[in-house]
């Protein structure tokens, strides 16, 4: 038998030959790029321009400093835009929010309540549209919202009221000051994602002990009391992480946006990362873009800290 | 007795009122499924015809057979453009995370907790961040336009590896001591004796990320830029703007499109819903 020494040598020398390629495959594909973007965010680069020989940056494309940040505020039709872009990601955002938990925490604890049979049921159903392509859920809620023959204009007239003469393309339309399009996107958002916070609270729902709401009973609880005292509060740790993970899912919303309305009536839906996707990719202003992705990166981090600190706290009962 | 019959009476009204609001969940989240079916089945004068309806009068399959038969659309070679991307996508996944998850769980090397801590700070980093430059990579190395430049860029997963790791060190030591008795090598060990364990964690990752993959929209939009190497959502998209006169075909294409994602979810439902709250899929 080897000695107890070779043995170890030889597990490190597995350890290493595993670890080393995955660390050197994550220096080029996470830790290069991230870097990159950072830099890129300093220069006025486009991959359209031959530049200095490192990573094409330099003569051509030019170190310029803080002013792809300074742009940002420029007046400008793009800098514009992308303002416009921030300024709609963050409303989306937080409607987005409270409408999903108005619906997924209220369901979850109907269906929680259900026989097992039948909350197997809801459950799978519930949560069928988040594992759908997101294109093909954009096209058939494009569909839906078809002015002349799409369903929901037809649902509208069918109870005798006029619908609007167009839900994703009219530039004067709002309701309650926000655009129609964006309220239209916010709808075939939620109906795609909800299962997904549903079936979190479903989960979490069913971690409450028992003993918890059998000993508020007798306490004389009434079912209100003991969603406000019992439920609600064992619920805040789901609650948080559910808030924070559809922030950042909305914050980087794209396809529906893209396929469904390009971003108008007149970019009343244009979103972040749909500036960043265009600037990088259309315009080629990849300097520009790296910029705009380095905010949105600094937003997201915000949030994810933001979890990272409410959530440290471990719940035990 | 008042007492009591009141309170079966408001259990009564509670239940109803609960299947109720289930009914109308349901029905909402099965409407927009139905319609593009329907949709599908309806001639091209009948879906634009005003005031619309509902059910098509003569279902007709034409629209499917329009698509089917369109030179322009050699289906078969989409869904294989999608199925090799999110197949090679989901074994390597599985190749590495399980690997690398062994690794963290049962082998001590000097630098680990660094190795660990960067491979979890891949979580942080959103994609959008490093796609500029990871695009000017794969133009580098030749991968753009090319279904490898989809499938490269994408061979470690954290989570997977976190997952695995949770998964592996529930496993006995004794087993590996035991393997390493026999005089296995170290690879053996993970290759026959550790694999065979992770069946039902192998499992739920390869789902979640087969449905990622074949759902992928943006990073595709990116790299691929020949017709022929499209994947089913660019094909989409790209149908549906040059069919825009004829929604009918675009409602089949988009049909065509989740048969195959649908039916997993079918087949694999138990699994997927149960996972979906603790793997971070999203």
């Amino acid at each position: 038998m080897a000695s107890p020494g070779s043995v170890r040598q030889s597990q490190r020398r597995f350890a290493y030959s595993v670890m080393t390629p995955i660390m050197l495959y994550l220096m080029l594909f996470s830790l290069i790029p991230l870097i990159w973007a950072i830099i890129l965010g300093f220069f006025d680069y486009s991959p359209a321009r031959v530049g200095g020989t490192l990573f094409g940056l330099g003569d051509s494309n030019p170190f310029i400093g803080i002013k792809n940040y300074v742009d940002l505020f420029s007046d400008s039709q793009p800098a514009t835009v992308f303002r416009k872009s921030v300024v709609n990601t963050f409303l989306f955002t937080f409607l987005i929010v409270p409408l999903n938990l108005a619906i997924t925490l209220p369901l979850a604890i109907i269906i929680e309540r259900s026989h097992t049979r039948v909350k197997g049921f809801f459950r799978a159903v519930y949560f069928l549209p988040t594992v759908t392509s997101a294109v093909a859920v954009a096209l058939i809620w494009g569909a839906i919202y078809n002015p002349q023959a799409g369903l929901l204009s037809d649902l509208i007239r069918t109870i005798g009221l006029t619908p609007p003469k167009a839900w994703l393309s009219d530039p004067q339309a709002f309701v309650m000051g926000i655009p129609l399009a964006m309220l239209a996107l916010i709808v075939a958002h939620l109906w795609q994602d909800f299962g997904y916070n549903l079936v979190i609270f479903i989960a979490a729902l069913q971690g409450i002990p028992q003993n918890l709401r059998d000993a508020a009973k007798v306490d004389g609880a009434n079912e209100q009391q003991m969603f406000w005292y019992v439920t609600l509060p064992l619920l805040q740790p789901t609650l948080l992480f559910v808030c924070v993970m559809t922030i950042l899912s909305s914050l980087q919303m794209f396809i529906l946006a893209q396929v469904m309305t390009k971003g108008g009536p007149r970019e009343q839906t244009q979103t972040i990362l749909m500036s960043i996707y265009q600037n990088a990719f259309r315009y080629q202003n990849m300097g520009w873009a790296a910029a705009m992705s380095f905010v949105l990166f600094g937003i997201i981090m915000v949030f994810t800290l933001l979890q990272f600190r409410f959530l440290r706290s471990d719940w035990e009962y | 007795m008042v007492a009591q019959s009141r309170t079966n009476y408001s259990y009564l009204i509670g239940a109803v009122l609960r299947y109720a609001v289930l009914g109308i969940g349901l029905s909402v989240t099965l409407l927009p499924f139905v319609y593009v079916i329907l949709s599908s089945l309806k001639t091209p004068s009948e879906i634009i015809q005003i005031p619309p309806t509902l059910f098509p009068k003569v279902p007709t399959w034409q629209n499917y057979t329009t698509i089917f038969n369109d030179p322009k659309v050699p289906l078969g070679l989409f869904f294989f453009n999608s199925s090799f991307v999110a197949i090679a996508r989901v074994a390597v996944t599985l190749f590495t995370s399980s690997l690398a998850g062994y690794i963290f769980a049962r082998y001590e090397f000097g630098g680990k907790g660094l190795m660990f801590a960067v491979i979890m700070a891949q979580i942080m980093i959103p994609f959008q961040m490093i796609m500029i430059p990871l695009y000017l990579i794969l133009v580098k190395l030749q991968l753009i336009d090319t279904l490898w430049g989809l499938i490269i860029p994408a061979m470690i997963d954290a989570f997977g590896i976190f997952m695995m790791r949770q998964f592996i060190e529930g496993i006995p030591r004794e087993l590996i001591d035991a393997g390493r008795m026999d005089g296995a090598s170290e690879f053996q060990i993970y290759r026959s004796l550790i694999l065979p364990q992770l069946s039902a964690p192998l499992a739920t990752l390869g789902i979640f990320t087969f449905m990622a993959t074949w759902n992928d929209y943006l990073w595709p939009l990116i790299v691929i830029t020949t017709h022929e190497k499209r994947t089913l959502p660019l094909l989409l998209t790209w149908y549906s703007s040059n069919h825009g006169s004829r929604p009918s075909l675009t409602m089949a294409a988009s049909v065509i499109v989740l048969i195959p994602i649908v039916l997993i979810y079918i087949l694999f439902q138990r699994q997927i819903v149960a996972n979906a709250a603790t793997t971070g899929f999203k």
